[in-house]
């Protein structure tokens, strides 16, 4: 051994490598970067959802790499789904959208649009963006009929003109999906698949994608974008998963907005000056789910029965302001939503006589049901679960509540072969469109399966006549007075409530258009 | 030559703890809930597809096969590929596994290394916080044992003991970062960051500190050896500085090289709650995504980390003082 070695020198050398250590990444500008400096700077947003890791739109339905993209991709339009007006559309990349026969839509293009790559914008990229994304191997399956139904003409290089006649479904379905699918360059898509398009994001919109370091996303105002440069000079997207660190960052003044706020969180920081709060309906619904395709909710009385059992009024208190009221199966932010008169209401005598109607009476008879719902992503799912429990067992539902982790829960969400797990699930659905078929077919057409497993002829018939509809007026009218009572009769899902998006900002950022799927405009001035 | 033997020795015992620590790592993620390879296919892909893919990744084979092939690609310096995460290391939710457009995935290895430098710093920096702060405390309250530093010293110890850390960032956060505007809080972009999550870790680690250089403390000083200083004309500094505190500073080396290896556990809480990003916070998600492979190269570097330090706090002990032996 070294006899060198004292008590004395091990402690002077172990401090000194301690603090050696400690200050090997030191910032020079430590002693400056206090937690308010951070004005002047990109704006910060911190996301509750992480991302997937593959930059494709059509590779994923998450939602919060849907925000990202409403950032730097460029849409044929968009729509701001606001209540009081749910089908109004803002032309973007697109001038005039007219339907030429019912199969048949003629899209108008923006002209002296570019690429974040430099590279012109053209009916060529509309064609390649539905061709591809309407392939059946795409995971985001978000059109009406696979690419072989659909014929993409481009008779110049800003006329698109779609027509769906092979498939034999109506070309208005496009109207509403123009504001949802995001618009990649043809020479992206030509490159195939594991080639720039799922390397970066390539679009036309007020921001470019520069990189993704860890968990932060960041861009930068895009100085070629059509409307001017935007006022904001960037945007670092980061996921944080905790709420309250997201909430201490955006009153410490590192964030610059956070989104998901709990309704306590809202009630804090409300008298704040400095903060400003947004609150939209938004688009995602939050649906009790039943798994129709096994005993005992394979039976359309006990989804009636236990519809009828749940105050949802009791759900909204627990909820506050994060919670809208709900009598349909889509957000009232969507094409053809109406209060369904015969939405089932809080009635235990209607529970009862059709638990006793299904051969139940009182719940005698029934097997234990588990009740499957998560903890940490939604707000007070926990909380109103116990109650709906609660409620259910008071009828005589035998009712276990089954609390898990998103990653957990998200394993037993889907419907597999024999039902999949548990009887009742928990889960929302969100898609930043008025298209109501995005949650309608997505869920109750027995095509699909998705969540319930629901496998009904009639349902799928009286979907299939909405879609076909030749008109928007029509459809609308089908969806109201038929599609969505028939739905309710059957009851496949409750639908609990409509969420309430709530954002929390910066002041400064006030009257930022956040459009009720989440994602944002931020392509404006600031104040 | 006993060096040799020592470490030799101490070497062979720690590869049978990391063997064992991985073994049983690895049979517990397979026995928890969450099929891991449905999270990586999305939770829509058809049982025939969930089948496949695990299948072909050998993960239904029985767990010691499955253990006995990790094992062998590790000795080879390979911890595998993360499940989900990307080349980029960003935490993610699953797209779709057999969509060929997705991205490579994220070594395990490069994740670890490039996150554990993070913790380490932490680490660093609340030992130094912690030190200091304890040899304060510590040594006023052993030399004055029953008075009120001793008081003092019991009762912060007391204190800082029963404070949860993940309250006690919020708090700290909320007091330094959103109302005075000292310190940033959440996130890295400088070596600032690291001083809040560093309080927090401090005063985890404080309270066993204190009280054990108390106790060493003041034993030492009831020591025949302070008394006959006393009577050779030492003055009280020097015979403090120079022999009690060095006496005293054994079992608090010892104490240390455990506290250190916990700090890596504590790290998992306050860098979550500080979006710190140390291997703490890559813990958490790979957790909560059930992404096997990092969880286990995880859990085979900290056991590692664990082993090498409490071989070299034994060797410096053995050689501080040469009447222990290990």
């Amino acid at each position: 051994m070294d006899s060198n070695l004292t008590r004395r020198h091990f402690m002077q050398g172990a401090a000194t490598a301690a603090v050696a250590a400690g200050f090997a990444q030191i910032n020079p500008d430590f002693l400056i970067s206090s937690a308010r400096a951070q004005s002047g700077k990109p704006m910060s947003f911190l996301s509750a959802e992480n991302i997937t890791g593959n930059w494709d739109p059509t590779a994923h339905t998450t939602l919060s790499q849907k925000n990202i993209e409403g950032f730097v991709m460029g849409f044929l339009t968009r729509t701001p789904m606001r209540l009081d007006d749910p089908s109004e559309v803002v032309y973007e990349l697109a001038t005039k959208i007219e339907l030429l026969t019912s199969t048949r839509l003629q899209i108008s293009l923006r002209d002296g649009i570019k690429f974040h790559d430099g590279k012109p914008f053209k009916a060529e990229d509309v064609k390649a963006t539905f061709e591809y994304g309407a392939q059946p191997d795409r995971p985001a399956q978000w059109y009406p009929g696979p690419t072989e139904t659909l014929t993409i003409e481009t008779p110049d290089d800003l006329t698109v003109i779609v027509d769906t006649s092979k498939g034999g479904y109506p070309a208005h379905l496009f109207i509403f999906l123009a504001a949802f699918l995001p618009i990649m360059s043809a020479k992206d898509i030509a490159a195939g698949p594991g080639g720039p398009l799922s390397q970066r994001l390539n679009g036309t919109g007020p921001f470019k994608f520069v990189a993704q370091r860890g968990n932060d996303t960041m861009l930068e105002a895009f100085d070629g974008y059509f409307k001017g440069k935007p006022g904001i000079p960037g945007i670092n997207f980061s996921f944080v998963a905790d709420s309250t660190t997201r909430m201490l960052s955006l009153l410490n003044g590192q964030a610059s907005i956070v989104e998901r706020l709990e309704p306590e969180q809202v009630t804090s920081i409300e008298g704040n000056p400095a903060i400003a709060i947004n609150k939209v309906v938004s688009v995602e619904n939050k649906y009790l789910w039943f798994r129709c395709s096994k005993p005992p909710f394979n039976d359309p009385r006990l989804r009636l029965a236990a519809a009828h059992a749940i105050d949802r009024s009791l759900i909204l208190e627990v909820l506050g302001s994060a919670g809208h009221k709900s009598e349909n199966f889509v957000s009232p932010v969507k094409f053809g939503y109406v209060d369904l008169e015969n939405y089932p209401a809080y009635d235990p005598d209607k529970c009862q006589a059709l638990l006793a109607e299904a051969g139940f009476p009182n719940g005698k008879g029934l097997p234990q049901l588990e009740y499957i719902t998560s903890v940490g992503f939604y707000p007070k799912t926990k909380e109103y679960g116990e109650i709906i429990t609660a409620m259910l067992t008071e009828q005589g539902f035998p009712v276990t509540l089954t609390v898990l982790e998103p990653a957990a829960w998200n394993e037993r969400l889907y419907h597999r072969p024999g039902g999949g797990p548990g009887h009742m699930v928990d889960c929302g659905w969100s898609t930043g469109s008025p298209e109501p078929d995005l949650v309608l077919r997505t869920h109750f057409h027995s095509t699909s399966h998705r969540i319930t497993g629901l496998e009904d002829a009639e349902i799928d018939a009286s979907l299939d006549k909405e879609r076909s509809a030749p008109t928007l007026e029509e459809r609308g009218k089908i969806l109201k007075t038929e599609t969505m009572p028939l739905i309710a009769s059957k009851m496949p899902a409750l639908s609990l409530f409509t969420s309430v998006m709530i954002h929390a900002m910066k002041k400064e950022l006030e009257g930022l258009y956040i459009y009720p799927d989440g994602s944002m405009d931020a392509s404006r001035k600031m104040a | 030559m006993f060096v040799l033997a020592f470490l030799a020795r101490r070497l062979v015992q720690g590869l049978v703890i990391v063997f064992l620590v991985s073994l049983l790592i690895f049979t517990l993620l397979r026995v928890v809930p969450g099929d891991p390879v449905r999270l990586m296919a999305g939770g829509m892909a058809p049982e025939a597809l969930i089948e496949q893919i695990a299948t072909s990744m050998g993960l239904r084979d029985p767990i010691l096969v499955q253990f006995g092939r990790y094992m062998g690609n590790v000795v080879q310096g390979d911890l595998g590929q993360s499940f989900v995460r990307p080349a980029n290391g960003a935490a993610t939710g699953g797209s779709s596994f057999n969509d060929a457009t997705r991205g490579e995935r994220a070594k395990v290895a490069d994740l670890i290394f490039e996150t554990l430098p993070m913790t380490l710093q932490l680490a660093a920096v609340t030992l130094v916080i912690a030190l200091v702060f304890s040899t304060i405390i510590g040594v006023a309250g052993g030399l004055a044992p029953g008075r009120w530093p001793d008081k003092v010293a019991f009762y912060v110890s007391s204190i800082f003991i029963s404070l949860p850390n993940f309250w006690l960032g919020i708090v700290l956060a909320l007091l330094f970062s959103v109302h005075l505007g000292w310190l940033p809080a959440i996130g890295y972009n400088g070596f600032a960051y690291t001083i809040l999550p560093a309080i927090v870790l401090a005063v985890e680690l404080s309270p066993v500190l204190i009280r054990t250089l108390v106790s060493s403390v003041s034993s030492q000083m009831g020591q025949s050896y302070v008394s006959v200083g006393k009577v050779r004309g030492l003055g009280h500094a020097r015979i403090v500085a120079n022999h009690a505190l060095r006496n005293a500073s054994v079992p608090l080396l010892n104490l240390l090289g455990v506290q250190f290896s916990s700090l890596l556990g504590g790290v998992i809480i306050v860098e979550f709650i500080f979006d710190y990003p140390g291997l703490g916070l890559l813990t958490i998600n790979a957790v909560l995504q059930r992404d096997f492979p990092l969880i286990q190269g995880i859990a085979i570097v900290t056991s590692a980390i664990f082993v090498v330090i409490n071989i070299v706090v034994d060797l410096v002990a053995t050689t501080i003082d040469p009447r222990l032996e290990y």
